[in-house]
């Protein structure tokens, strides 16, 4: 994987099996189905959920610092442990685990790409054994604000007309779909997207088999069509945070850009903030603007 | 002779004395249970409304009343086990009982399994859209 800008950060599915003792490594799945690792998962593999694990069940927030901590510790995760995220779905939830992990300032956090498809199409072993490791210490960090983007940030960003990224679908973003029938509280009150942002649709990173584009292919997309610039603050956005996390992970570690920030309010907060602009249609902007 | 409720009671209590890991391996051995899809509903798949859109995977239904009978086919991508499974203990509650008592079906199953703390916030919400759907159109549906 010679050609991203930081290619440490992507194992295979062979690197992994090769560490599957590794005692410096902990192999972590995060899926959008859960029953999928109780199915069956990369032996000696944990969980972290997402949801249940990495969100705050009372705020709308993540963990915090000591809960992050704990999770750490009872997974058998020191500061210095390797840790190799995986999934389902493109490891849309591997990067968001993989973000949380940053955010709380762990060190050396891994991909491996392609996830569980990529492990299943190379004709690799599913193991349903119960994993539990001795516990860890554990010492988180205090949250890192450089990759996580609050409300008025983004505000005070989209106004001095900087990079955003819509990462949702076209429909999303035209405001075409928002109503969802039987979410009662989970929709926004308002469809379309922040002005000036372009939209790059998630599995526009990912190949069929579920491993990321090559840096070619990837810099004809973000670099030469949209013209962004690597140096230039971006903020990527979804609904909730999920699959920018995923684009985050894209820009910054397979393309080099330096300073992106994942807006995990998202479409849920914007779209039901009061005052805040928004654009409907397929343009990034009002043509008088 | 026993009624969607009975049915569906003796499962939740099978659920709710499991923990956490045991929950989702019964979930899954459901989930195992589901019929494949019969072959004149293959046909039917593109008939985009029975896409169940609220779901990230593709979920199909067919909730259908025959002679004041409720019957649930349906049929949801492996890569959603959860889903799977939890389609599957509705089917296996309503089929072949009167489509009355399928309206009865209880909101709060998830909870009583013990399921709603395992799965989470947003994937409790998304089965319990997929059981107020199958509710309202087993309850819509006009008697063939």
């Amino acid at each position: 994987m010679p050609d991203y800008a930081h290619p440490n950060v992507l194992v295979s599915t062979a690197w992994v099996v090769d560490h599957l003792s590794d005692p410096q490594v902990r192999i972590v799945e995060s899926d959008e189905d859960r029953a999928l690792y109780t199915q069956g998962h990369i032996p000696g593999a944990v969980e972290i959920d997402w949801q249940v694990d990495l969100q705050n069940q009372v705020v709308r927030d993540y963990i915090d610092r000591a809960a992050f901590e704990k999770l750490c510790a009872e997974r058998g995760i020191s500061n210095d442990t390797t840790v190799v995220f995986y999934g389902d779905k493109n490891n849309w939830w591997a990067c968001y685990a993989f973000w949380v992990f940053k955010l709380y300032g762990h060190k050396d956090c891994r991909v491996m790409d392609g996830g569980r498809k990529r492990w299943e199409l190379d004709g690799r072993a599913w193991s349903n054994d119960r994993v539990s490791y001795p516990h860890a210490h554990y010492k988180a960090s205090e949250q890192d604000n450089s990759i996580r983007a609050l409300r008025d940030e983004v505000l005070k960003h989209q106004r001095a007309g900087k990079q955003l990224l819509d990462v949702r679908s076209p429909e999303e973003y035209r405001g075409e779909r928002m109503h969802m029938p039987d979410y009662p509280n989970e929709g926004a009150i308002r469809g379309g997207h922040i002005p000036g942002a372009n939209n790059v649709p998630w599995p526009m990173n990912c190949n069929e088999d579920g491993t990321f584009k090559s840096a070619k292919e990837l810099e004809k997309i973000y670099i030469r069509e949209l013209k962004m610039k690597r140096r230039s603050p971006t903020i990527a956005y979804c609904r909730i945070g999920e699959r920018s996390s995923l684009t985050w992970f894209v820009l910054t570690y397979l393309l080099g850009f330096g300073n992106v920030k994942n807006y995990d309010g998202s479409w849920l907060e914007w779209g039901n903030c009061v005052g805040v602009p928004i654009v409907k249609g397929a343009a990034p902007s009002h043509p008088n603007t | 002779m026993n009624g969607v409720n009975e049915r569906l009671n003796a499962i939740i209590g099978e659920f709710a004395d499991l923990d956490g890991r045991e929950k989702l391996e019964l979930l899954l051995d459901y989930a195992a249970g589901l019929p494949p899809l019969p072959p004149e509903y293959q046909a039917r798949k593109g008939a985009e409304d029975r896409r169940v859109h609220e779901c990230q995977t593709p979920v199909f239904l067919w909730p259908e009343v025959t002679d004041g009978t409720a019957r649930l086919t349906a049929e949801v991508a492996p890569e959603a086990p959860t889903v799977k499974g939890f389609v599957a203990i509705l089917a296996d509650a309503v089929n072949g009982r009167p489509v009355a008592e399928a309206a009865t079906l209880p909101d709060d199953m998830l909870e009583r399994m013990g399921l709603a703390d395992v799965l989470g916030i947003l994937r409790s919400r998304g089965l319990r859209a997929i059981l107020a759907r199958i509710k309202r159109e087993l309850a819509g549906t006009t008697p063939a």
